[in-house]
């Protein structure tokens, strides 16, 4: 196995943190709440950072399936920022263009942001219509979705910030390609 | 403490107007009862949640620090924040505004205003607490009579400040003494602190159902006949999602005090839960009348 330490540098750079505190004790994997959908817990991700695994961890599903609750830093004997880390990683992912398995959470992610963009704010009927059309799943939410409306919980007239230049100023200066 | 006097600013997050409608108008409802004066912070905008700093941190920071920016061009002293999450987004920005020049600096570039750090972020849960125990207890005139209520503080709440900048812990206490105000019983059980995948709730909504669940499923064990929540996306997903175990009322913190003070509005927002809680207040109001 080589080491690409390369890698571990550049997580470090961009996240401010140095993951090499890890001693593996599991504590967030074993309090991680989303662990059976990852393909690598967080111990894991932790570790092939260090082993400078850039493949295997910018395309793994788990970076993108962290909730971000902060179960595992706040049980860290070591006070190793897992979230951030998974911050990092996913941004990283996406710089790189690598192939991301989770597609439907990258979808969510630019569809709300395509929101905030337009509009300063988030407009959830919008949102669920627009992320729906886009990922085809049309059905899968249409009964809660319809109880959503019936409830006229959503609001049907998008409401907009009147400080909308500074939103676009934040795109256009604040470097907002994601 | 502090006197709380004036009107009270606040950060409503884009939520609160619209599916967690319950929330916001509840919320209404008891400011005016406990006659405080609230306003929005003018202009706000989205804080860029979960989408933002899950892919640029730097969008993260510039959406969340206009609206502190905002606050700053307004005088406003403290601004408090309705939504746990909205809470660690600003609250987030300010740290990095605060400790990093660079961030400073890149603030200032963009925007061409200096943020200098006067606003006190506050998570409304604090705010109560100054408001106290005593004034709440003085409007509760409708107290329900023992319901079992599971409080559901979530993750993000339960966090310690140092990584979110608000722990619950000290004021669990003061939360239960609340309830019992209110005329409820907190139970005792083991999962008021685990995440329920809220975020997940659309784009890998099995993940959510197994979540909230287990949740659910301890509630029930423990006999509550509703669980209390404090932050809106949980309250969605804990109505929303959850397959296997069977439907129990969520309740924001804020329904639960505004009806024990005998709120006349409380039917428009009570019609907006997904999990009609009505069959259990009217259980409730027989047994006050009966009582
Ligand atoms: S809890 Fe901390 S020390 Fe233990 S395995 Fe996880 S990151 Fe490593
Ligand atoms: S923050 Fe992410 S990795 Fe850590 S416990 Fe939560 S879901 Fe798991």
């Amino acid at each position: 196995m080589r080491v690409d330490s390369s890698f571990k540098e550049e997580v470090r750079k961009r996240s401010g943190q140095r993951f090499d505190a890890c001693f593996q004790c599991l504590s967030c994997a074993g309090g991680c709440p989303v662990v059976e959908d990852m393909d690598y817990n967080p111990t894991q991700i932790v570790r092939l950072v260090e082993f400078g695994q850039r493949e295997r961890v910018l395309a793994s599903k788990a970076i993108w399936v962290c909730v971000g609750c902060h179960a595992c830093v706040s049980q860290c004997p070591n006070r190793v920022n897992v979230p951030l880390l998974m911050d990092t990683l996913r941004q990283m992912a996406l710089e790189q263009g690598v192939e991301v398995p989770e597609k439907r959470i990258v979808l969510f992610h630019r569809t709300f942001l395509d929101q905030v963009r337009r509009r300063g704010r988030i407009y959830e009927l919008g949102l669920a219509a627009r992320y729906k059309l886009a990922s085809w799943t049309l059905f899968q939410d249409l009964i809660a979705g319809l109880k959503f409306l019936w409830k006229r919980k959503f609001k049907f007239l998008p409401e907009a910030v009147k400080g909308l230049s500074d939103i676009r100023t934040i795109w256009r200066e604040g470097d907002g390609k994601a | 403490m502090e006197k709380l006097d004036g009107a009270i600013r606040y950060y409503p997050g884009c939520s609160l107007g619209s599916s967690a409608r319950e929330m916001g108008d509840s919320f209404q409802e008891l400011a005016r009862m406990l006659g405080l004066e609230i306003s929005p912070l003018e202009d706000w905008s989205c804080c860029g949640s979960s989408p933002a700093h899950s892919t640029n941190p730097n969008l993260a920071t510039l959406l969340a620090a206009r609206n502190l920016l905002l606050a700053q061009e307004q005088g406003v002293k403290d601004l408090m924040v309705m939504c746990p999450s909205c809470f660690v987004r600003l609250k987030q920005a300010e740290r990095e505004i605060l400790t990093s020049m660079e961030k400073a600096q890149e603030l200032e570039r963009v925007f061409h205003r200096k943020y200098r750090g006067g606003v006190r972020l506050r998570f409304f849960l604090e705010i109560l607490e100054q408001i106290g125990l005593e004034r709440v207890k003085e409007i509760m005139r409708n107290p329900f009579h023992g319901l079992k209520v599971a409080l559901y503080y979530g993750c993000l709440l339960s966090r310690p400040d140092w990584i979110t900048g608000f722990d619950v812990a000290p004021y669990e206490r003061f939360i239960e003494d609340l309830v019992r105000i209110a005329g409820a019983d907190p139970v005792r059980w083991p999962y008021s602190k685990h995440c329920c995948g809220a975020s997940l709730a659309v784009t890998k909504p099995g993940t959510s159902d197994r979540l909230v669940d287990r949740i659910r499923h301890y509630a029930l064990e423990a006999k509550a006949q509703c669980i209390v929540v404090f932050c809106s996306l949980c309250q969605m997903n804990l109505e929303l999602r959850g397959k296997a175990s069977s439907p129990l009322p969520v309740l924001y913190i804020t329904e639960l005090l505004a009806l024990a003070a005998g709120s006349p509005n409380a039917r428009k927002w009570l019609s907006k839960h997904l999990i009609d809680p009505l069959p259990l207040l009217r259980e409730q109001m027989s047994l006050a009348r009966s009582g």
